[in-house]
Parts: structure tokens; C-alpha cells; sequence
């Protein structure tokens, strides 16, 4: 009994220190996957249509934090207030390259279709058409295989819990996601233009009757959720390295995550992130890794069958 | 062997024999009785078309071997390099193959390159006895095609799982191994082959698949799964890693292994050969101490090296299978030079015979044509850089 008991607390201990290292892993991924779904769902909120091209935009800021990594940091190796500074930095650079490349494809790839009143088949393969655009771009431009991020520190375990070290990359994604979701929360919530947003999400027309514009909403909708997006490529190029392909598996993910919330509903997003990112993770423990898509979308199909509309619904156009 | 004499010949051949103690001509004639008969060696391979760098890598260093022993006026003879451009085809090949055969003065064959066109083109060499040295044909069943003039200076696609199990378990001691593959037949199976040596070798072993990511081309996961894997290879407490796939997941998955904490040793195969690997390993020095297996030789004769690059104006360093290449035209130049008299058939005899200390291995066959004794490399990252240690 009492090999046996010792056996069995032994394995449970390895059980548990599993459990939470996939965990901990699981809600940083989570926390991505509530950035890019963010930027699905706004878009969605206020024209009705998925921004196919959202992956390019993830893609295009995990270049270009990138390029300001490579050129600040090179061979050295930062550590303390440069650290900081040269994170903070990259999610800047990172966002504002996503939120270029949005302003971009809304000019290109929507505006001139909306002026149009064209069909939302016309978005979708303009959407689509776009992304393969720019992912083919930037294989040409910058080469078509994996590039590895110069590091602007040492990645260590910073805390355990439950004795799972909890690693310094996995911190900034942790601070940076709950930053950046709980201000773009507060934004739409309180702010006139998140009002706007809302307005446009719930009634267009109306909208414009009551002195919204329009076309400028839709507009800084693409940069909020672009910059979102090109913020969290930059994070996970940081962990990953970046490569031309790299939006389109997250992006797929996130959108997914988007739906599981409740497309159009910015809270569900990130809860649909969190919960896809967190689940997936953890269903390594039961399966092997190579079940972790088929586990991710068995649960997207079953949460829909019982709940078609998401976990918190569709809530377009609502305070979320 | 048909030898096509006419009676002519064969008599200015053998008072020469008689007279000026020239080594017989069988199947080339010579011209002037003072003079050195010329013999050709062949090359077939790729020369044009997509893996047309391969073939280029190979036949200077063919080229280079000719040159060499021609300079060194040791010769009774005089060497010449006739290539054969099977743009590595199977349908191509057989056409090439005749071509050479045909070709009166040509007495063996460095090639073919690809594992589909020898298996196209062996009917005909066979028939004609001519012998055919492989540098890099890896098939493991052009062994067993009864042909026996082929022979091969590379190891074949079965010896290097086994080998890379054993060299962990027995030559490491580290008896307990994570065998991980990408889900491709490449990886899948060379994966099982470690998995299963090192089960007979009496290490505990583990296997999971995690699939080629969409961020490498190589499937359709997403990168954040090696989170999760490196949490279960940490959470095995296994001593070794082996990966079966290709560079690019390898370099995500040792950035997670490192992220995991993960402190034993990873071993991977070919695929995984290539600067690429840690150019896209994040954070970079993640993929120090990884050991890649190849059963491509990297030249580090500095000799070689500079004569080569003076040929083929590029530098040995990345010119895969052009060391073996070298070493098939030598093992085939040192045939002939234990030879009375060369023919075809000769050439073939000798090889199975000879024991020769080539610039990669020694080459020495076994009686199938497969190169005897271990033939795999394995190679170890250092302060980024691949650094070959030697033979397992």
C-alpha cells in the first residue's frame, strides 16, 4: 500500500505540474487569440462582413516589431528599463503597422465596394483576395522561411503556480492583453467614439441621420481593431519568430473565438479567446498535441448546436 | 561482357601487350601504341531542371577526382567525364542510361543520383555490366534489385533511425527517449524506426505526433501548439528528444522546449540539417546543443575544399553530396588501378572487392553494393553553427 500510494502521489504530482504548466501556456495563447478576435468582431459590429485580411494585419505587426527589434537590439542582450522600453516600444510599432494595414484595406478592399452598395460576396472574395495580396507580399519582399525575433530579454520563469514556472514572455502577454482588452472595453463603453461605434453597429442609417459619420467610424473601427491585431503579431512573433504564413492558422483560431463568444459581442471575443486558447492547451493532458485542432473546433461545433449565437451572444451595437 | 574486337585490333592489342607492356585495351582502342588508353567515367544525374544545383554539386566533384588523378601521372591510363542529364527522372533515365552504355570508352558510372531514376536506369547498366556508384541514392530496395553493379557510398534510408537510437541509448547512455514526429511519411517514419531501436536497445520510450505547423508550410496546426507539447516532453522526464520532420518546426519546437525548461539532450535527423534551423529558432540560442544526423558527409578537407571551390566557383560547404560524389569517382579510379586490364566487368568485380579510405568514410561494400560499417553523420549546433563531431 504504501508503494503504491507513494507511486500514486508521484504521478498525481506530475499530473498536476502538467495541468498547470498547460494552463498558464493555454491563457497566454488565450490572451492572443482574444487580440485578433477583437478586431474580427468590431469590423463585424459595424459593416456586417469577416475582414478576411485580419491575418495580414497580425502578420504585418509581427514584422515590423521585427525590424525595430532587429535594428535595436542585434547581438546585445537588454535587460531592466531597456527591456520595458524595447517591449512597450515593439507593441506600439507592431500595432500601428496593423492598424496602417487596416486603414489600407478599408480604403482598397471595402470603401470603394461600399460606395457601390455591392453584395457581401463581393466583400468576402475582395477579403480574401486581399489577404493572399499582402501574405505573397511579404514572402517576396521578406523571404519565405521562419525568421526567430531578436529577444529583448532573457526568458526565464518569473513566479510558479502550483509549482508551473510562469515564464517572463508569458507575463507580457498577460499584462500587455489585460491592458490593451480592458481599454478597448472602457473605449467602446464610454467614449464618443465608442458611442459612434455602437450607434453605426445598431442601425447605420440612423446613425448617419443623427450627425454620426459614418464612413470616418468605420474607419477608426479598422484602426482600433488593426492596431489590436498588429500589437499581438508582435507578441507572438516574439515567442514564435515571423514568417509570411504566420497570421493564417491564429487568425482562423480567433475567429473561431470570435464566434464562440458571440460575433459582433467585444466581451465574448475575449472570453472566446480565452476559453479556445485555455481548452485547446489543456486537452493535451486527455489527447496528444496532434488532437489539438480537432478538440478546439469539436467544441466550436458543440457549443453552436447548443448555443448558435455564441456563449454570450450576438450583442451587436450594446455597451458589451 | 561483349567485347567487339575485330581481329585487327585485338592483334595490334596483344603484340602491343607483348611488346611495349601497355596494359590490353578491351574496350577502347588506342591510336598510337606509345600513347595512354583513355577511359571515360559517366556521371548521370540531374543537370538540368529543378534539382539541377544537386547534379552541379556532384559532378564538379567528379570532375575534380578525374583532374586529380590525371595530374597525378600515376596512371596507366588517361581519365575522362562524361555526364548524362536524367534531370533526376525515372522516365529520363532509362534513355541516359542507354546512351552511356552505348558509349564504348565508358567504363563505369558515378550515379545515378535519385533513387527513382537508378531504379529505371539499373536494367541497363546491369545488362551491360557496368558499374554504377551511387552518391546519394537512399532507397533502401536498389540493394535488393539483384543488380551487381550497383553499389552506393551513401548510407541507405533504413540505416539511420536504427543508427540515431542506438547512438542515444548506447553511445550517450541516456535511456529513456521522447520520440516526437511532424505526421509526415518523412518524419512519421524515421520517428518509428528511432522509436522502435531504442525500445530493443532497452530504453523506456514515449511517442507522440505533433503536426507540421501552416506557420512552416508543413500542415495545417497552429505554433502555439508547442507549448503544450514541450509541456508534455518536460512533464516525460525524458533524458533524450528525438525529432522526426524538417528544420522549421524543429526551430519552433526547441523555442518552446527551452520556454518548458526542458534541460536533456534533442536529436533530430536530415530534415532537420539546414542554417535555416537556427535562423528560425526563437530565441536563437535555443538550438545550441542540438544534434542533427545526416548520412551526408560535410566537408571539412581543407584541400578539397579550396581545389573545389577553384572548379566549381561555389563552395564546398553547402555543396551536399558533392564529398560522396568524390569518393564514388576515387573508389571507382582505385578499381581500375588494381586492374591489368580495364573492362567493365572488371571494374565491377574490383569494387566489391576493394577497401578504400575515402575522404568521408571508408569505402568498402558489402556484398549487395550497400557501404559497409556505420555511414551516418551526426552533427551538433555550437554558438550557432552546425558543427560536424564525426561518424555515430
Amino acid at each position: 500500500m504504501g508503494a503504491f500510494g507513494h507511486y500514486l502521489s508521484g504521478h498525481f504530482a506530475t499530473f498536476r505540474l502538467e495541468f498547470w504548466s498547460l494552463f498558464v501556456g493555454g491563457v497566454a495563447n488565450g490572451f492572443l487569440y482574444g487580440m485578433i478576435a477583437v478586431g474580427y468582431t468590431l469590423v463585424y459590429g459595424v459593416l456586417r462582413l469577416i475582414n478576411f485580411a485580419h491575418s495580414e494585419i497580425f502578420m504585418s505587426g509581427g514584422f515590423a516589431g521585427y525590424f525595430v527589434m532587429k535594428a535595436l537590439i542585434g547581438n546585445s542582450v537588454p535587460s531592466g528599463a531597456a527591456t520595458i522600453f524595447l517591449i512597450v516600444l515593439g507593441i506600439v510599432v507592431g500595432g500601428t503597422a496593423g492598424a496602417l494595414v487596416a486603414t489600407l484595406l478599408e480604403r482598397v478592399a471595402y470603401r470603394p465596394l461600399r460606395r457601390r452598395n455591392a453584395p457581401k460576396l463581393a466583400y468576402l472574395i475582395s477579403a480574401i483576395g486581399a489577404s493572399y495580396f499582402l501574405f505573397n507580399l511579404a514572402g517576396k519582399e521578406f523571404g519565405r522561411y521562419s525568421i526567430s525575433m531578436p529577444q529583448p530579454y532573457i526568458n526565464h520563469p518569473v513566479f510558479h503556480v502550483f509549482g508551473a514556472g510562469v515564464q517572463l514572455y508569458y507575463v507580457v502577454i498577460f499584462v500587455a492583453g489585460v491592458v490593451m482588452l480592458f481599454a478597448l472595453d472602457r473605449v467602446v463603453a464610454t467614449t464618443k467614439l465608442g458611442r459612434s461605434i455602437r450607434a453605426v453597429a445598431q442601425d447605420a442609417e440612423t446613425a448617419s441621420l443623427m450627425g454620426v459619420n459614418i464612413d470616418r467610424t468605420i474607419a477608426l473601427t479598422f484602426i482600433v481593431g488593426g492596431a489590436l491585431g498588429g500589437a499581438a503579431g508582435f507578441l507572438f512573433g516574439l515567442g514564435t519568430g515571423v514568417v509570411y504564413t504566420m497570421g493564417f492558422v491564429p487568425a482562423l483560431k480567433a475567429f473561431t473565438a470570435a464566434v464562440l463568444g458571440g460575433i459582433g459581442n467585444l466581451r465574448g471575443a475575449m472570453i472566446g479567446g480565452l476559453l479556445l486558447g485555455v481548452v485547446e492547451s489543456l486537452s493535451v493532458v486527455f489527447v496528444q498535441a496532434a488532437y489539438i485542432d480537432v478538440v478546439a473546433f469539436g467544441i466550436l461545433v458543440a457549443v453552436l448546436l447548443f448555443r448558435p449565437t455564441g456563449i454570450l451572444g450576438e450583442r451587436l451595437g450594446r455597451a458589451a | 561482357m561483349k567485347l567487339r574486337l575485330n581481329k585487327t585490333v585485338a592483334a595490334v592489342a596483344s603484340s602491343a601487350l607483348l611488346l611495349m607492356v601497355v596494359p590490353a585495351v578491351g574496350i577502347a582502342s588506342t591510336s598510337g601504341a606509345a600513347s595512354k588508353p583513355t577511359y571515360t567515367i559517366g556521371y548521370e544525374g540531374p543537370l538540368s531542371g529543378g534539382n539541377q544545383q544537386l547534379g552541379l554539386n556532384m559532378v564538379f566533384a567528379v570532375q575534380l577526382a578525374i583532374n586529380q588523378a590525371n595530374a597525378s601521372g600515376k596512371l596507366p591510363f588517361k581519365l575522362t567525364l562524361r555526364t548524362y542529364d536524367d534531370q533526376g527522372d525515372p522516365t529520363i533515365s532509362p534513355t541516359q542510361a542507354q546512351a552511356a552504355v552505348a558509349n564504348k570508352k565508358l567504363v563505369a558510372i558515378v550515379g545515378p543520383a535519385f533513387s527513382g531514376a537508378t531504379a529505371a536506369a539499373e536494367p541497363f547498366y546491369s545488362a551491360a555490366h557496368v558499374a554504377t556508384v551511387s552518391p546519394s541514392a537512399t532507397r533502401v530496395s536498389l540493394a535488393t534489385g539483384g543488380w551487381h553493379n550497383f553499389f552506393r557510398v551513401v548510407a541507405d534510408d533504413g540505416v539511420q533511425g536504427p543508427a540515431d537510437a542506438d547512438y542515444l541509448v548506447k553511445k550517450l547512455k541516456l535511456n529513456s527517449v521522447y520520440v516526437v514526429d511532424d505526421g509526415t511519411s518523412y518524419g512519421a517514419g524515421l520517428a518509428g524506426a528511432v522509436a522502435a531501436q531504442a525500445k530493443s536497445d532497452g530504453a523506456t520510450v514515449s511517442t507522440a505526433t505533433v503536426p507540421g505547423t501552416s506557420q512552416c508550410q508543413n500542415g495545417t496546426a497552429s505554433a502555439t501548439e508547442y507549448s503544450a507539447a514541450a509541456t508534455q516532453a518536460v512533464a516525460s522526464g525524458a533524458k533524450a528528444l528525438f525529432y522526426g520532420g524538417y528544420y522549421c518546426d524543429l526551430g519552433l519546437f526547441l523555442g518552446a522546449l527551452s520556454s518548458a525548461g526542458y534541460t536533456g539532450t534533442v536529436m533530430s535527423g536530415d530534415g532537420s540539417l539546414s542554417p535555416a534551423l537556427i535562423q528560425g529558432t526563437t530565441p536563437a540560442s535555443a538550438a545550441n546543443g542540438t544534434l542533427l544526423t545526416c548520412a551526408c558527409a560535410t566537408s571539412t578537407n581543407k584541400k578539397f575544399n579550396s581545389a573545389y571551390q577553384a572548379l566549381a566557383h561555389f563552395s564546398a560547404a553547402n555543396a551536399t553530396y558533392a564529398p560522396e560524389s568524390y569518393d564514388a569517382a576515387n573508389a571507382i579510379i582505385n578499381a581500375m588501378k588494381h586492374l591489368k586490364k580495364v573492362t567493365r566487368a572488371g571494374i565491377v568485380a574490383e569494387l566489391h572487392k576493394l577497401a578504400y579510405k575515402g575522404m568521408t568514410k571508408l569505402v568498402k561494400f558489402q556484398s549487395d553494393g550497400n557501404i559497409a560499417g556505420s555511414a551516418i553523420f551526426v552533427n551538433k549546433v555550437e554558438n550557432g553553427k552546425i558543427v560536424q563531431l564525426g561518424l555515430e
